[in-house]
């Protein structure tokens, strides 16, 4: 393996990271939206006088779900943009 | 690229103004004068938009919302403007400069302090409720409860105040690489869509507060029926 300057390695190794950590940071989320999505349809469906109520609890919980991949968005701008290891190490 | 983060305008006093801020005061003067032409005009469409937070608030809350309307309607209006301020378009300044209006949201300090008002007034509305003592007895009912409770406050504040800008940020970041791939009708179907996000966003933020502010009043039921 030839000579790797450690700031070129540090990137390369943060832009590999990124790709795959907001990939599994967004399918996971993504399947437990379409559950509970899923889940109130069907409460709605059979039972139509409670879709009011079960539509703000779904946005609701669907925001919560949605912090998680927001979270990992952050992390991964943060890393591409502002990566704190290239500041303080080189 | 660097046009995207927020930048330094000036600086009053040694206190430095991001361009985030001013677009704040512009959205400031918009809002105003929009409420105030219409309320002249047509105030049906005012009381519209206050039948439906009243509506959502009430539901939410499962109480008479009247206390509640200024702070949470004054957060969902601030909030769904500010989402979808960014489709303005630039203004022109003197020596040929551009001043790009930009969804105050966008920078973090923004929904950072909206969150923190929120977190406030939780404290604010559940001592009003139930009296200092007896807000306090019921944060601490079993003692050992109270650190618990005290981090749930605020990683929900930063949780708050992190979805709201990984939201308008991730969106708008989108359609800032769309437009320097293709500027060419390409982004006007994404541009709709961080609109509806907006408000969407808004609508979230205001339920989630109504949630936190209820959780804070649960005991006080008997309280509701004055208002």
């Amino acid at each position: 393996m030839a000579e790797l300057d450690p700031g070129v390695l540090t990137t390369l190794v943060t832009i590999i990271v990124t790709g795959i950590s907001i990939v599994l940071g967004t399918l996971t989320p993504a399947i437990v939206e379409g559950r509970a999505v899923l889940k109130a349809l069907e409460g709605m469906a059979r039972q139509p006088e409670a879709a009011n109520d079960l539509r703000t609890t779904l946005f609701v919980s669907m925001a919560l779900l949605e912090s998680t991949a927001i979270y990992v968005l952050l992390i991964c701008l943060i890393l591409i943009f502002a990566n704190p290891l290239l500041d303080r190490f080189f | 690229m660097e046009d995207f983060f927020p930048y330094v305008v000036f600086t009053i006093f040694g206190l430095p103004v991001r361009n985030t801020v001013v677009s704040t005061w512009i959205m400031m003067v918009i809002i105003v004068g929009v409420a105030a032409i219409i309320g002249h005009r047509r105030p049906a469409a005012l009381e519209l938009l206050v039948d439906f937070l009243l509506d959502t608030i009430s539901t939410v809350m499962g109480r008479p919302a009247g206390l509640y309307l200024p702070f949470l309607g004054t957060l969902a209006v601030f909030i769904a403007t500010a989402n979808i301020l960014s489709v303005l378009p630039a203004i022109p300044l003197p020596h040929s400069k551009m001043f790009p209006i930009v969804s105050p949201t966008r920078d973090i300090n923004t929904p950072a302090a909206l969150a923190l008002t929120v977190f406030l007034s939780v404290y604010y509305f559940g001592i009003r409720s139930k009296g200092l003592r007896g807000y306090l007895k019921d944060l601490a009912s079993p003692i050992f409860v109270l650190p618990l409770e005290l981090i749930s406050h605020l990683s929900r504040t930063l949780s708050l105040a992190l979805r709201l800008f990984g939201n308008v940020l991730s969106t708008e970041l989108i359609i800032a690489v769309i437009f320097a791939l293709v500027p060419f009708i390409v982004p006007i179907p994404l541009t709709a869509f961080s609109m509806l996000t907006g408000v969407l966003q808004a609508y979230i933020f205001t339920v989630l507060a109504t949630v936190y502010i209820a959780a804070g009043l649960e005991a006080g039921e008997a309280e509701s029926t004055k208002t």
